[in-house]
């Protein structure tokens, strides 16, 4: 049976990750780091297909200044994340997508990246 | 060729001159610039207007644009600042609904300016862009797609409390663009007729919610009951044919006047799918054919008849929506 995602209520920017605040209480964080190398762009999610592209994705972003990112949300569905600096800002990150990261799960369900129609 | 033995090295030989970018670069990067400028501006509106309300159903012809129109005028009769947005760009009538009919957009400093239609209601609708009513639209996904963003970007909507976006039925592109665009969407509307063909079409709209993550503010049902009033003798007991022949027999007061309603198209289905699918029950509006003539005069029935039979259902209708807003407004995420 799939797991039921609670509602997000509140969310802090903190120096280095994100506090998550859900409506069944739990509060939860991630990483900037970790949000960023699980951007689900069609840019970036290609390179966490093989394990050693996924590695240089990660050390790419922890080499940028992770500072407090803008955020915006998407409908009702989705947030995105504006940074300061260099590092892509393209990622639509849906609200299930943050609760696995939360959660330490694979955002991606192992499943890799494949271009064009599903 | 020169005779000089000695030759000169120039390493820009063969290379473009220097003279900046060109033309086809120049609008590139115009056009990049129109988008990000587009982008911070979606996100500016979201913060202007308070409350963006979607109006969809499965179905085409049950009634979609005067629901939307009705919704925003009563909400301006509470004293509202509303406006509407007309997304069916292929087949735009809420100008013609809102006595707009004719009028041109003003178009300012790159921005265009909303035509103001009855009880200052700000319209945005393709029907202002056509040169004659007869013109069609024939536009494909992508083109669409920047038509609507371009209505959302690009509109210099000032501050307003309610946005209701009417939408062409089903549940296409259209929905799709505005809910990735323009944020904090407070939810949808599903307007229904109560025939089964419309409600198995509006259940689908919900599922179509659902998916977007877009929460349903609720089911209207429209054209749900027709009111015939007459004259009879005193006290007497009126029969009326209804549909399919049934007798619907009603008692005439004192002074002999009789109301009684029929229900064209059955009643209660858009009770019934919004129970089925746990989503609340907005109400019934009457099937009134003054909302045709009202329509095509471009005189809603609301700002005709403003204590009306259909004024008031429109206005308890409202009261459904903003009970349901608040409620959800109170769970809104909070970001610091």
């Amino acid at each position: 049976m799939a797991e039921i995602m609670p509602k997000l209520t509140r969310l802090e920017r903190r120096k280095s990750d994100l506090l998550l605040t859900y409506e069944s209480g739990d509060e939860l964080s991630v990483e900037y780091v970790d949000l960023r190398h699980a951007c689900p762009c069609a840019k970036c999610a290609p390179n966490r297909n093989e394990d050693q592209t996924s590695i240089d994705l990660r050390e790419s972003v922890e080499k940028l200044a992770n500072k407090k990112p803008k955020v915006v949300t998407i409908g009702n569905y989705a947030l995105s994340f504006e940074w300061e600096d260099q590092g892509c800002s393209s990622g639509i990150y849906r609200f299930e997508r943050i609760w696995a990261l939360a959660n330490n799960k694979d955002p991606d369900n192992g499943k890799p990246y494949v271009h064009g129609p599903w | 060729m020169s005779d000089s033995p000695v030759s000169v090295h120039n390493p820009n030989e063969g290379q473009p001159q220097d003279e900046g970018p060109s033309a086809a670069q120049q609008k590139q990067m115009e056009q990049a610039y129109a988008q990000m400028k587009r982008k911070m501006s979606m996100q500016e509106i979201g913060k202007k207007i308070k409350h963006k309300i979607m109006v969809l159903s499965g179905k085409g012809g049950v009634g979609k644009s005067t629901v939307s129109t009705g919704l925003a005028l009563s909400l301006a009769q509470q004293g509202h600042k509303v406006g509407i947005l007309d997304i069916d760009i292929t087949g735009p009538n809420v100008p013609k609904m809102m006595g707009l009919d004719g009028k041109r957009l003003h178009v300012e400093g790159g921005r265009i300016h909303p035509a103001q239609g009855h009880l200052g209601v700000k319209v945005i609708s393709m029907a202002f862009l056509l040169d004659d009513d007869d013109t069609p639209v024939v536009w494909r996904g992508p083109i669409k797609l920047g038509a609507i963003q371009q209505f959302i970007g690009d509109v210099e909507w000032g501050n307003l409390d309610y946005l209701v976006i009417d939408f062409p039925p089903g549940t296409s592109d259209e929905p799709l663009t505005v809910a990735q665009s323009l944020p904090d969407i407070d939810g949808m509307v599903i307007v229904t007729t109560p025939q089964d063909v419309a409600l198995m079409d509006s259940r689908k709209s919900i599922g179509f919610a659902e998916s977007l993550k877009v929460p349903v503010l609720g089911v209207v049902e429209n054209m749900s009951g027709y009111t015939i009033n007459g004259k009879s003798a005193p006290n007497s007991t009126v029969e009326i044919a209804g549909p399919g022949g049934k007798s619907i027999s009603t008692q005439a007061d004192d002074e002999g006047n009789f109301s009684v309603v029929v229900d064209i198209f059955k009643k209660g289905g858009g009770k019934n799918t919004a129970e089925e699918f746990s989503v609340p029950y907005l109400g019934a509006l009457p099937f009134d054919p003054g909302f045709v003539r009202g329509g095509d005069d471009g005189v809603h029935r609301i700002v005709s008849e403003p204590e009306g039979h259909s004024a008031k259902a429109f206005s308890e209708v409202v009261a459904a929506i903003q009970e349901q807003i608040g409620a959800s407004e109170s769970s809104s995420l909070e970001i610091i």
